[in-house]
């Protein structure tokens, strides 16, 4: 254990198991996290990037004092998530967002209230603080409304509202930006970088690389419930090196054509992606030997084809990696 | 910050609690047409069921259907608020801060009984009404105590209901056997010596089913009830009380566990 560590994670796994079926004699197991391991230090911006289904949930939640791990230890602050939740609690704040967690029969106010309540806020201090958390996420205007009138990014700044009420030391922030149109992404970014200048951590999950590379020193790349990267932005840009990137698009391709692209000197990924009736395909290309003209040699009888290089932006060094653990 | 919780922060939790119940109920007072329409008719069937019972028959209507309707909405109130927080995500943020749950349940249950105290108002007019004049009482002020108490044990009976609450997202299935089985057991339906004695144990395990027989014993002379008595009725009270309020506390501890191992603090 060590004391500038937020976060430290051993060998953890989490296993699901469901009933279902008539009379629940289906059972279902998940693993849904396969040996985490996982050192966060206090006073930054950690970001945890993964696809749908990863375990970013799961872990935010057991990070949370929310579940509890099958097997391997977790501390956060110092201090065991199992042993010690009640030490925990009041020293965590958790915005797991979206539509749902607020009433929405009463204002947003009567909201932080309760919660301010329920962490021990004391009443001369309660108000004050209700105040300045909405001023905080630019909602003073809308405090006497009823959540029901919010709009989903309302939604998402009063969620982080309630999650800063009662100034914890580390702040979980699962997927803070999802459904929201770019204006509202931005502002919550903005914010959200806003808070760790009072020497909060924060550990927040994402879908995109972008708001990760924008938000967090350091990233942690979940895929299938193992981390399969962890580094910094830089490490991670390294990575792409001189990687080149060669999109090619036309109306469909034959395997044949796939595994000549891939026999190509220095191509270590061929990714394809369907848009309509056209697909692209994506080569990463480690060597210069390999060039747009080569392409488009191998493929021709393609009406409308194209070939074009573009600069390696980290999203691909993301995609390849969560491309790589599914294969 | 990190306030660590207190018996002064618990208490405000329970307030806080009670606070939401009050708010969300002004915001949206539609069960005000269920829990008037089920103490009304309550009160009508019982006064035509027991109109021939004697000259007490009157207390006895009255104590039947206004139990059933308090019963009912303590029971009911408790465990739905539990379901309604795990279908609006709210489970979750409540569990994670540092009250522990069962405080903000109590503050629930507080609601629930003065809710449930509503039902029992409307029993007793649609019944006076009925019968055309309140009945005669022979001992109000023990009948006020007993009646103060059989709400404390109704209170009881609703923590442990929410805890089943919080353990199980189909816990509705236990709730409506238990209430059927009070309904039924304590007399209130029908007297209980029409009844075959299989349906009084189960009865017997809520403590409200022994305050109810006491509070008959206090107010219905030769009242007779399950036959051992008003001692025994009072100690059964408060004994299974104890029970229930001594292992309320550890009972959340469990199911908070349960939970989190679970894993289904929220519906999806
Ligand atoms: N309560 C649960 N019961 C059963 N399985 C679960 C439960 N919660 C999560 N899982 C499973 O665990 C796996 C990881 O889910 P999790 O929600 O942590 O992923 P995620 O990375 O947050 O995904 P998303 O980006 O869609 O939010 C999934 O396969 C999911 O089905
Ligand atoms: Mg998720």
């Amino acid at each position: 254990m060590s004391d500038d560590l937020a976060i430290e994670v051993r060998n953890l796994v989490r296993v699901f198991e469901s009933r279902k079926g008539f009379f629940f004699g289906e059972k279902n197991r998940t693993e849904a996290l396969k040996g985490v391991e996982l050192l966060v230090g206090r006073g930054t911006i950690f970001g945890l990037l993964g696809p749908n289904g990863a375990g970013k949930t799961t872990l935010t939640k057991i990070l949370s004092t929310l579940l509890l791990p099958t097997t391997g230890t977790v501390r956060v602050l110092g201090h065991d998530v199992v042993e010690e939740a009640s030490w925990l609690r009041p020293r965590i704040g958790l915005v797991l967002g979206g539509e749902r967690g607020l009433y929405n029969r009463i204002n947003a106010r009567e909201n932080l209230r309760y919660f301010a309540d329920l962490y021990g806020i004391p009443p001369v201090e309660r108000d004050r603080r209700i105040t300045e958390v909405l001023e905080r996420v630019d909602l003073t205007w809308a405090g006497d409304r009823r959540v029901e009138e919010y709009s989903r990014g309302m939604k998402q700044k009063l969620h982080i509202a309630r999650g800063i009420l009662h100034r914890p030391e580390i702040l979980f922030l699962d997927e803070p930006t999802i459904g929201l149109d770019p204006k509202s992404a931005r502002e919550t970014r903005k914010l959200v970088r806003s808070l760790v200048v009072d020497g909060v951590t924060i550990f927040l999950t994402t879908h995109y690389m972008f708001e990760a590379e924008e938000l967090c020193p350091q990233v942690a790349v979940l895929s299938k419930g193992r981390i399969v990267a962890n580094d910094t932005i830089g490490g991670l840009r390294q990575r792409v090196g001189g990687d080149r990137t060669i999109e090619v698009e036309a109306y469909g391709f034959e395997d044949r054509e796939l595994s000549l692209l891939r026999g190509l000197p220095g191509v270590s990924h061929v990714t394809g992606e369907e848009f309509g009736p056209r697909m692209r395909l994506t080569l990463r290309v480690r060597t210069w030997e390999t060039t747009p003209e080569q392409v488009g040699l191998l493929l021709p009888g393609h009406p409308e084809l194209s070939v074009r290089e573009r600069r390696t932006s980290l999203e691909d060094v993301y995609l390849d990696l969560v491309e790589e653990e599914a294969n | 910050m990190a306030l660590a919780t207190t018996h002064a922060s618990r208490s405000r939790a329970t307030g806080a609690s009670l606070r939401l119940s009050i708010l969300l109920f002004v915001a949206d007072p539609q069960w005000l047409v269920p829990s008037t329409i089920a103490p009304i008719v309550f009160g009508l069937v019982s006064f035509e069921l027991f109109r021939n019972a004697g000259p007490y028959f009157l207390t006895y209507a009255i104590l039947g259907a206004g139990m059933m309707s308090m019963w009912g909405q303590t029971l009911y109130g408790s465990g739905w608020a539990t379901g309604a927080d795990r279908q609006l995500g709210t489970l979750e943020p409540t569990i994670q801060a540092p009250t522990p749950y069962l405080y903000v349940v109590l503050g629930r249950i507080i609601w629930n009984v003065v809710a449930g105290l509503f039902g029992g108002g409307v029993v007793y007019v649609v019944v006076v009404l009925a019968a055309g004049g309140p009945p005669s009482l022979p001992n109000p002020l023990l009948f006020v105590v007993l009646f103060v108490f059989v709400m404390v044990t109704l209170a009881a009976v609703g923590v442990v209901f929410a805890a089943a609450f919080v353990y199980s997202r189909y816990a509705g299935f236990i709730q409506n056997i238990g209430e059927f089985a009070f309904y039924v057991g304590t007399g209130c339906m029908f007297p209980v010596v029409l009844l075959p004695f299989w349906t009084n144990p189960i009865a017997l395990l809520f403590p409200p089913t022994w305050a109810l027989d006491a509070l008959r014993y206090a107010s219905i002379p030769g009242y007779t009830g399950f036959g051992w008595g008003f001692g025994w009725d009072l100690l059964g009270a408060v004994a299974t009380t104890a029970v229930y309020a001594s292992i309320a506390g550890g009972v959340f501890t469990r199911v908070e566990r349960h939970v989190l191992e679970v894993g289904d603090l929220s519906d999806y």
